[in-house]
């Protein structure tokens, strides 16, 4: 077989072509650190994440290191909003409850296939706060196109995991005490120092409390009916950002069948 | 008196001519489906429901890459394979029989997809080309599927059959390079059907029917892709073929080398199977190794197609200068560029060079975190196979055409006209729908418009690019619309006899030249086998390992419903009678030859 | 109107000894220069400069 010079010539520089391209692609997955989703997480069963894979939520694992557990499901991602701190190291596992998705976050390299039964994990710097939309670009049924949710990077000094519950009296008889139960939950690993405000008519009480890391502290505020009078009464409880407020209904004589409510809001 | 193919064959210019009508048929649907879902995705035109967009892509797709591409190949195949042997097919009712084959599959395939388009009818296959599980489409469009692929092997064996008798009257003469280039490509098909063969048959199908309660959707997919990626070079390939065997001719030229090109169809066989992991770069459960080891083999896939490029253009300069053209670049004003098939070719081969490099693109590993299931890749694929074998077999059909139908082609400059339409309208259609990619706009969405952020160019504009693909796409229409005048215009007319003789490219290099290994279809096929075991065995294991054979416990998302009960218990009813009267017959057989 | 394909308009044989493609190596010279600047384009400034990217978790630090 006789190749003409010039075709060896191109056939050279076809293989070198060819090589360079691997080199650099490997130059990205070794020199760079840039890592392909693999076979690394273990299977799932989709019918029962729930004990497989948990709620969907963002985790704090360590010195800004997070973890961000997803589901993605026709036609939604869980959470949604995503929120995790700039200045991060976040790890996401990604599955699905149905068929296969994907979770692509716009405009960065953040891009996995979502295969029902498998978790895509990946993890990924974030150094600048910032908002960014998720969308599927995998076929997943008739509202494929409404398929987005957002990822949020907050400002480190916006960032907390902080929850505030309040269970609270909604009505009381005139004479008795109202309670307003306070739970202050911490999803960060470092102890959260606050103060938990009350404010009720006029009246204005704070508490030092310190919740430890990965746990939930409770507090409990109480009211003497007397002192209010009878008729409706707003209050509201503050823990940094996060408020809760309510009425507390003061009355003269409370109905039989009224067990004095024990809702929350 | 004319020495055209249709004087020379006259009953397989009868199959030929059906096959491409066939295929336009397809190509006019598919061109309606691309341009309604053009100007729906980019805003400009919205008439259907978006929730019907996917049943219309869905159509698109198959009409366009399954049954326009592979209608018009088998028809290409059997061209070459008659010409270049020398001889008549083995039996024509043979040759009827897998037309017939490939068509109820069509049909039957084409039947769900179109009922999803209404909602009088319960059925519907808007699963998209890939046919990822849990998305379940009626059973009918997997059966149909299976049809039209048994309908190509069974075509396949009756090329064989050909080269066979040939081969007994020719006991040492080389293979033609055209019947070569058709055996190899249809092994490298064999090899690359038995994947979504066994992912239909032994698991989609069943369970579409309701005979197995789930699937493996990691598995599934690795099948399909195990066929997917191989199945864009069975569409490539005849693209090529008429590269090699006739562009040189209608440049004036002879092929610069029959070795090489030898060499490269080796090549495509060889390496065109094991590298479908290159579409699963971003799925989970398939560890980085095998997804590198993937990326090396399709990076090689690459030399075959280099090398076509430089030969190709070897054998057109080769014509320009015969035809008196000089110069370091002077030459490609002695081309044929008036001439609509060499024009429509050449600007194929041109557009498919910028394919070259999206799919470098493709084939890098980490890369596509940037660009998997963008925008990027439609825009790919729109130059692959949208332009290098749609335009390709567009042009060659102003040559085929008159052969198979001995009339002359109805009009020219229409014909000239519409090569170049296509071209600039491809042009404006993907060098958008790339940049599109670059910015993170997905792929197969109904509406690319999100509440929640919007996409930033850092040229340009979403509007902009939007209008580049709805230009791209009007465009591309009317250059369809002046292609089906040009056919009709072209079977309406008269019988001529002046018509070209058939025939094809002679080389300059030519097969005395190529190692006589070249020839040994069973070392390469051997060696083919060997690197798909290599390439999948452990990833096939590893997935089956991880999920089990049919996966985890989920339920399949049917895109309808109804019918499908009635079709599995249609099924079942029908193979018990066939089974009783078969037993029956047995019987009475049996008992006819004791009596 | 005529035929689809208009008889090559030969003016000389160049037969296979006497035929250097030098046209097909300066644009397959081009093509060469072009691929080798796109690829370093889309790969150094699209795609390292869409991060945040997927990194391991061993190897932290060090993208653009």
């Amino acid at each position: 077989m006789n190749i003409h010079s010039y075709e060896k010539l191109w056939l050279i520089a076809a293989l070198l072509l060819i090589v360079g391209f691997i080199a650099t692609i490997t130059y990205g997955s070794v020199g760079l650190g840039i890592a392909m989703i693999d076979d690394s997480e273990d299977t799932v069963n989709p019918g029962s994440l729930d004990e497989d894979f948990g709620e969907p939520r963002v985790e704090h694992v360590g010195e800004n290191e997070y973890e961000a557990y997803v589901i993605a499901q026709t036609f939604t991602y869980r959470p949604d909003p995503i929120e995790v701190p700039a200045d991060s190291e976040v790890t996401f596992y990604v599955t699905s409850r149905d068929v296969i998705h994907s979770f692509s976050v716009v405009g960065t390299n953040v891009n996995t296939m979502v295969i029902p039964g498998e978790v895509s994990s990946m993890t990924v710097e974030f150094d600048d706060p910032g908002e960014y939309g998720i969308v599927c670009n995998e076929y997943c049924g008739d509202f494929h196109h409404t398929m987005e949710g957002q990822l949020h990077v907050v400002p480190e000094d916006e960032f907390d995991m902080t929850e505030l519950s309040v269970e609270a009296d909604d009505e009381v008889e005139l004479g008795d005490e109202a309670t307003f139960n306070v739970s202050v939950e911490n999803g960060m690993l470092d102890d959260l120092e606050t103060t938990a405000s009350f404010e009720i008519g006029d009246e204005t009480v704070e508490e030092e409390i310190t919740v430890a890391g990965e746990s939930t502290e409770e507090t409990t505020f109480t009211v003497d009916s007397s002192d209010l009078g009878e008729g409706d009464h707003d209050w509201t409880i503050t823990v940094d950002d996060y408020e809760e407020s309510g009425t507390l209904t003061v009355v003269d004589e409370l109905e039989e069948e009224n067990d004095g409510g024990n809702n929350d809001e | 008196m004319s020495n055209a193919y249709i004087d020379q064959f006259p009953a397989e210019a009868k199959v030929v001519k059906a096959l491409f009508y066939s295929s336009f048929v397809a190509l006019a649907l598919g061109g309606v489906f691309g341009i309604i879902q053009t100007l729906h995705r980019t805003d400009i035109y919205r008439f259907i429901d978006s929730a019907n967009y996917y049943s219309v892509l869905t159509a698109h797709g198959v009409f366009m890459v399954i049954t326009f591409t592979i209608f018009f190949l088998v028809g290409v195949f059997t061209w070459a394979v008659t010409t270049s042997l020398d001889r008549e097919v083995e039996d024509i009712r043979f040759t009827w029989a897998w037309v017939a084959l490939m068509s109820i599959g069509t049909v039957m395939a084409a039947v769900p997809i179109l009922a999803g388009l209404t909602d009088s009818i319960d059925m519907s296959a808007a699963v998209l080309f890939t046919f990822y599980a849990p998305l379940q489409g009626h059973p009918l469009f997997y059966l149909g599927l299976v049809l039209f692929v048994v309908g190509t092997w069974v075509a396949g064996a009756d090329w064989f059959r050909s080269w066979w008798a040939w081969k007994k009257e020719n006991p040492d003469a080389r293979i033609p390079l055209p019947t070569f280039m058709v055996l190899t490509t249809m092994i490298m098909w064999y090899i690359a059907t038995m994947g979504v063969a066994t992912s239909i048959l032994v698991f989609l199908l069943p369970w579409s029917l309701g005979w197995i309660e789930t699937v493996n959707p990691l598995l599934t997919r690795t099948l399909f892709w195990f066929f997917g990626h191989p199945v864009v070079y069975f569409w490539l390939m005849p693209a090529y073929m008429m590269w090699y065997v006739m562009l040189p001719k209608f440049s004036g030229g002879k092929l610069f080398s029959d070795p090489l090109a030898r060499v490269g169809f080796v090549l495509f066989l060889l390496l065109s199977t094991p590298v479908g992991i290159h579409h699963q770069y971003l799925d989970p459960g398939i560890s980085e190794g095998f997804k590198f080891i993937a990326m090396t083999n399709t990076m090689f896939l690459l030399l075959p197609s280099l090398l076509t490029a430089f030969t190709v253009v070897a054998s057109m300069e080769h014509g320009a200068r015969q035809r008196g053209g000089t110069g370091y670049f002077g030459w490609l004003k002695a081309l044929p560029w008036r001439d609509p098939v060499f024009a429509g070719m050449a600007l194929a081969g041109l557009l498919f060079a910028a394919a070259g490099f999206s799919g470098m693109v493709n084939a890098g590993m980490n890369i596509n975190y940037l660009v998997h299931n963008s925008l990027w890749v439609v825009g790919h694929f729109h130059l692959t196979v949208g332009t290098a074998v749609a335009l390709t077999f567009m042009a060659v059909s102003y040559w085929f055409i008159p052969q198979v139908t001995g009339k002359e082609l109805w009009n020219r400059s229409v014909a000239l006209v519409q090569v170049v339409l296509w071209f600039i309208g491809m042009t404006f259609m993907t060098n958008s729908m790339h940049r599109a990619g670059l910015i993170g706009m997905p792929r197969r969405t109904a509406e690319p418009q999100y509440e929640g952020f919007e996409f930033e160019t850092a040229v340009g504009s979403v509007g902009e690019l939007d209008a580049q693909i709805a230009l791209g796409g009007v465009l591309l229409t009317l250059s369809l619309v002046l292609f089906f005048a040009n056919i009709i215009g072209t079977a309406f007319g008269s019988r001529s006899d002046t018509l070209p003789d058939n025939g094809y490219a002679e080389a300059l290099s030519g097969s005395d030249d190529a190692p006589r290994v070249l020839d040994n279809l069973k070392l390469w096929t051997a060696i083919a086998i060997v690197l798909v075991i290599f390439a999948y065995s452990l990833p096939l294991l590893s997935i089956v390992d991880r999920g089990g054979l049919f996966g985890p416990d989920i339920p399949p998302l049917p895109v309808s419903l109804e019918s499908v009960t009635f079709l599995a218990f249609a099924v079942e009813h029908v193979a018990t009678v066939a089974l009783e009267s078969a037993g029956n017959f047995a019987q009475t057989a049996l008992s006819g030859v004791i009596n | 109107m005529g035929q689809a394909t208009e008889e090559s308009e030969q003016l000389q044989e160049i037969g296979h000894d006497e035929y250097d493609p030098v046209g097909t190596l300066a644009l397959i010279g081009l093509y060469f220069l072009i691929l080798v600047f796109l690829w370093l384009f889309v790969y150094f400034v699209e795609f390292l400069g869409n991060d945040p990217t997927v990194i391991g978790t061993m190897l932290i630090g060090g993208i653009a």
